[in-house]
């Protein structure tokens, strides 16, 4: 198993990507306002990244370990595709299933491992994204399923 | 002068030392009886300000002032009592709507400062202000009638058998006896979007000039009579008679007003400064929004052409209330208006791009209000099988005149008033209908009263109810799986989400699975240059506070821009767009 530097490393690597994907995601958005919405996703993994940032140099509290309840609402919905149509629906849909992607991610990793070190870092980073799948969640339960 | 009256000044005083005639009074003045009518007390939080008291006083002893900030239903206002006027008769304590003026039974108050006796009970702090004794309303005993004249409704049997109004409508007796409730305290214009001027055609009504209220409804409100039968009625909802008896039925006297002429031109003598004389304006969408543009444009010299993709105007309240809720007369003589006053009308013509450049060169201005058009997905597996249709596409269908055939039982997933139009549409197709809703009944945001026609038509509506999943069976129906919810209280104040309970799975066989979870803007026909300047993330237009984009000249109102999509609150949109382009165009005069 890797360090814990290289576990930071690692989370925040994967942070950089997710920002990039939004970015490539807002530069080909063809429906109105949805470029706006992916940049502001994008900016959102990169607090994300600079977080993880901060706390690899020990200039923020570690993760908080507090278990977060998310609404499973991406659980029983399909898949969507990235597309340059993609609407405000699809978009939210597609980030809380990125999201849970990145809890599944650190969850599984928190249990591969027996260091209780980096068992709480993989923790930490999985309620981490379990906050931002909530997140998506609540907006999606606002504005998507206004009416239901 | 007799001796007798030389020394009675003297003998005067020897009743100094007599025994005095009186009682000696000692401690404190007697209490005043425990139902006495004495220095006024009020519940500050109860009271709505709603002036009630002012306007009954005989003596002008009450005025009401500001006293915080006004809000939807509370005007700010709490009375301040002049007792040097006062007659302490307490019609104020007896009329009041939400009962919380009263008067305590303390009676002494002795002050070199008249100027303290005018002061703002429950604000200006009172030894007597939380006296249990003094003068209330008895039990029972209303100088405002509480209870409203009942509205004649079809039988629910009957109605699933016909596609005829539902509701019957006021006569004019009933009209007269409902309006005389009104106690005129306008907390109703605040809470309108459009701000109607609801206190004068109600008073209109209850003198007996209906033509006068048609007249006073058309200074703001150019589809009254879809109003007086659709409204979501936010004015009945802070009614100042409401707060302890029924609302005045306002909506219900909108109607009876407009449904009591044919020919509204006739009626309608708009007295409007033609400022507009030799302007064109382009109108894309027939909604309640750009219909209320085009009206008020026209009338004021304005060369107004709506173009409506649909062979109808009206927008939603054309193609998505169904006509046992607003049938087609109503709308068409509302239209009728509208033509009268010169308005064009470009039907079955849908605009694009192109062409909104094209018009933005070519007119004064451009209104857009063309809704949303684009129903929320299901995104739960199943939703592509045939079968699984929005609910806006089946009423656009049945609207239109089209067959629909829904089968035998269905599913409408959904609890707004799309959901309630839907199933109450299947219900006289001859469906069984459940309406399945993530949330409980007093989440939905359907009218009360849509929910409880629903379910008075034999709708049954399950609630917590999460699609899972839609299988096709192999009979050739639908298997609408369904988990139940619990509700989670997560902020405060907000209402609760629902939150799947795993490990449970129901099921329901139907013909059809209809969708109806909410809609969004459709607006990809816009030119990117376009679009980027004026659609905010959600795809919705931003307006400034004369409705008009970022783009010059290019205004937009209606559910693209407000966020109650409701058509009272397009109607308010239409209108702040006809006052900003008229503004502009006299601004263009000088």
């Amino acid at each position: 198993m890797k360090s814990f530097e290289e576990i930071l490393d690692f989370a925040i690597d994967n942070e950089q990507k997710a920002h990039d994907l939004y970015m490539d995601i807002a530069e080909m958005a063809t429906r109105p306002g949805m470029r706006q919405t992916f940049l502001e996703f994008a900016a959102q993994e990169m607090q994300h990244r600079e977080r993880l940032e901060a706390i690899k140099a020990g200039k923020l509290p570690e993760l908080d370990q507090a278990r977060v309840e998310t609404l499973g609402l991406s659980e029983h919905l399909v898949d969507v595709p990235v597309e340059k149509d993609m609407d405000y629906q699809s978009a939210l849909l597609f980030a809380m299933k990125a999201e849970q992607r990145a809890y599944d991610l650190y969850a599984g990793l928190a249990k591969a491992t027996d260091d209780p070190n980096l068992v709480t870092l993989f923790e930490g980073l999985a309620q981490e994204e379990l906050k931002h799948k909530l997140h998506f969640e609540r907006e999606y339960d606002d504005v998507v399923l206004g009416d239901n | 002068m007799s001796l007798k009256y030389t020394i009675a000044p003297f003998s005067a005083w020897l009743q100094a030392v007599s025994k005095p005639f009186t009682v000696p009074v000692t401690g404190g003045p007697r209490p005043g009886a425990p139902r006495y009518r004495g220095w006024h007390i009020n519940d500050v939080e109860k009271c709505i300000g709603c002036g009630t008291c002012s306007a009954i006083c005989q003596n002008e002893a009450i005025d009401m002032v500001p006293v915080d900030d006004p809000v939807v239903g509370d005007s700010g206002l709490r009375p301040k009592i002049d007792y040097g006027r006062c007659c302490w008769c307490a019609l104020c304590v007896d009329v009041c709507p939400s009962g919380s003026l009263g008067m305590s039974n303390e009676y002494v108050w002795a002050d070199t400062d008249a100027d303290v006796f005018r002061y703002i009970p429950g604000v200006d702090e009172k030894p007597w202000d939380d006296s249990e004794l003094g003068w209330r309303r008895e039990e029972g005993f209303e100088l405002v009638d509480h209870d409203r004249v009942p509205m004649g409704m079809l039988d629910p049997d009957e109605r699933t058998q016909t596609w005829a109004e539902v509701v019957i409508g006021y006569t004019e007796e009933q009209a007269r006896v409902e309006a005389s409730r009104c106690v005129d305290c306008g907390l109703c214009v605040a809470a309108c979007p459009a701000h109607m001027h609801i206190p004068d055609y109600i008073g209109a009504i209850r003198d007996g000039d209906d033509a006068r209220a048609v007249q006073i409804i058309y200074d703001n409100n150019a589809m009254p009579e879809m109003c007086g039968k659709v409204c979501t009625r936010r004015c009945e909802s802070v009614c100042s008679i409401g707060v302890q008896g029924d609302p005045l039925a306002i909506r219900w006297l909108k109607r009876y007003a407009t449904e009591r002429f044919d020919n509204l031109a006739e009626v309608l003598q708009p007295q409007v400064e033609r400022v507009g004389e030799g302007r064109t304006v382009a109108v894309i969408g027939g909604g309640p929004s750009g219909l209320t543009v085009a009206y008020y444009l026209a009338i004021r010299g304005f060369e107004v052409t709506v173009h409506e993709a649909l062979p109808q105007v009206g927008g939603a309240t054309f193609f998505g209330i169904p006509r046992y809720r607003f049938p087609m007369s109503s709308l068409e003589k509302q239209v009728d208006l509208l033509k009268s006053a010169g308005v064009k009308f470009v039907l079955n013509h849908r605009v694009d791009g192109d062409e909104l450049t094209r018009m933005l060169a070519e007119n004064d201005a451009v209104f857009m209000g063309v809704g949303l058009m684009k129903p929320m997905a299901l995104r739960a597996p199943g939703e592509d099988l045939p079968g699984v249709i929005p609910a806006l596409d089946m009423l656009r269908e049945q609207n239109l005149g089209h067959e629909v055939d829904v089968g035998e039982k269905v599913v409408v997933v959904g609890g707004g008033n799309v959901a309630i139009d839907a199933s109450r549409i299947s219900r006289r197709l001859g469906a069984e209908v459940t309406i399945a809703y993530r949330r409980r009944v007093v989440d939905m945001p359907a009218d009360d009263e849509e929910i409880e026609d629903a379910e008075a038509e034999g709708v049954e509506i399950v609630t917590q109810a999460i699609p899972l999943r839609v299988e096709a069976t192999e009979d050739g129906k639908l298997d609408f799986v369904w988990g139940p919810a619990e509700m989670v209280q997560e902020e405060e104040g907000k209402r609760p989400r629902p939150k799947l309970i795993e490990g449970v799975e129901n099921h329901l066989v139907v013909d059809r699975v209809i969708v109806a979870i909410g809609q969004g803007p459709d607006l990809d026909w816009l030119p990117t240059e376009i679009s980027e300047k004026i659609c905010n993330k959600w795809g919705y237009i931003e307006v400034d506070e004369t409705g008009m984009t970022a783009v010059e000249g290019l205004y937009a109102g209606g559910d693209l821009v407000n966020d109650t999509a409701d058509a009272i609150s397009a109607i308010a949109d239409g209108l702040r767009a006809v006052n900003g382009i008229v503004d502009k165009t006299r601004a263009q005069h000088v």
